[in-house]
């Protein structure tokens, strides 16, 4: 936990995004190099748990990028890659993202605002190529009423209508 | 705590997951199976669908593993199946989860990375 952990929000403002908030404590210039520059994106992206074993980024228009995480003790790895379609820095950022065994591909916009001094608004909108694809992020709350004895999956139902 | 991510469910059985629940008529299907197995005329009464159209969305709902149909007699009674809907929560509640956790871990990161000018710009 950290001051602004409450901040984190994840909502569904159309049918085929899903739109992730989060407020950090520094302006978006420091934010943004936390982001974008590899040196950075080791310190907090990976960890022993889980290290970010490939962190390779060419943060410019038309430049790729890829990061795969490693689980020591297991079997697991998981890769991650994309291109960089629009590059502002330090506010705005477009990338492709793919997971290499999951659903996808999605279209990332990521927007930084200074909320206050010294406070960075992230907003992190992920488009998904068509609401089925969505509609199985937001399945999981559906299925966590499944999981639950099905108490909560009226609502969750309701909530992707 | 720690956060792991299982290697994925195959990704076509969950893009069938995904389709399956993209319908909101099949949502409906899988809300009513919640209280328990139901007959195809049972299934179509709340829409007015003809059988023939509510067996072509349980067809679907079947092929992604979240609806089993029965043995019994000719009416079949369609029941809902959770596994491939706990997969699809797994996954999702996993990629939250790590997210979550990331973000505090850049918050504490932020704190300690040296300022540059350039940030004040």
């Amino acid at each position: 936990m950290t001051p602004w952990s409450g901040t984190f929000d994840v909502s569904t403002p159309d049918d085929t995004s899903i739109v992730v908030r989060r407020q950090f404590g520094a302006e978006p210039g420091k934010v943004w190099r936390a982001l974008t520059e590899p040196e950075h994106l080791r310190r907090w992206l990976g960890d022993a748990d889980f290290p970010l074993t490939t962190c390779e980024m060419d943060v410019r228009v038309g430049g790729r990028y890829r990061w795969v995480f490693t689980q020591p003790d297991g079997p697991g790895a998981m890769g991650v890659s994309g291109t960089y379609d629009e590059v502002e820095r330090p506010r705005r950022i477009v990338t492709t993202e793919q997971f290499d065994d999951y659903p996808g591909p999605s279209v990332n916009t990521l927007v930084l605002d200074e909320a206050a001094a010294g406070r960075t608004a992230m907003t992190l909108t992920v488009r998904y190529v068509d609401r089925a694809m969505r509609d199985g992020w937001l399945a999981s709350g559906m299925a966590d009423g499944l999981g639950r004895g099905y108490e909560r999956l009226d609502d969750a139902l309701d909530d992707l209508h | 705590m720690t956060t792991t991510l299982d290697p994925a469910p195959a990704r076509d059985g969950l893009s069938l997951v995904f389709a399956a629940l993209a319908d909101p008529t099949r949502r409906a299907m899988l809300t009513r199976l919640r209280r328990g197995p139901a007959t195809v005329g049972e299934l179509g009464a709340p829409f007015a669908m003809t059988g023939p159209a509510v067996s072509k969305h349980l067809r679907v709902l079947e092929r992604a593993g979240l609806v089993t149909r029965g043995r019994v007699a000719q009416a079949r009674p369609a029941s809902l199946s959770a596994e491939p809907m706990k997969q699809v929560a797994e996954w999702a509640a996993q990629f939250r989860e790590f997210w979550d956790q990331r973000y505090d871990r850049l918050d504490d990161y932020l704190r300690t990375m040296p300022d540059e000018p350039e940030d004040h710009s």
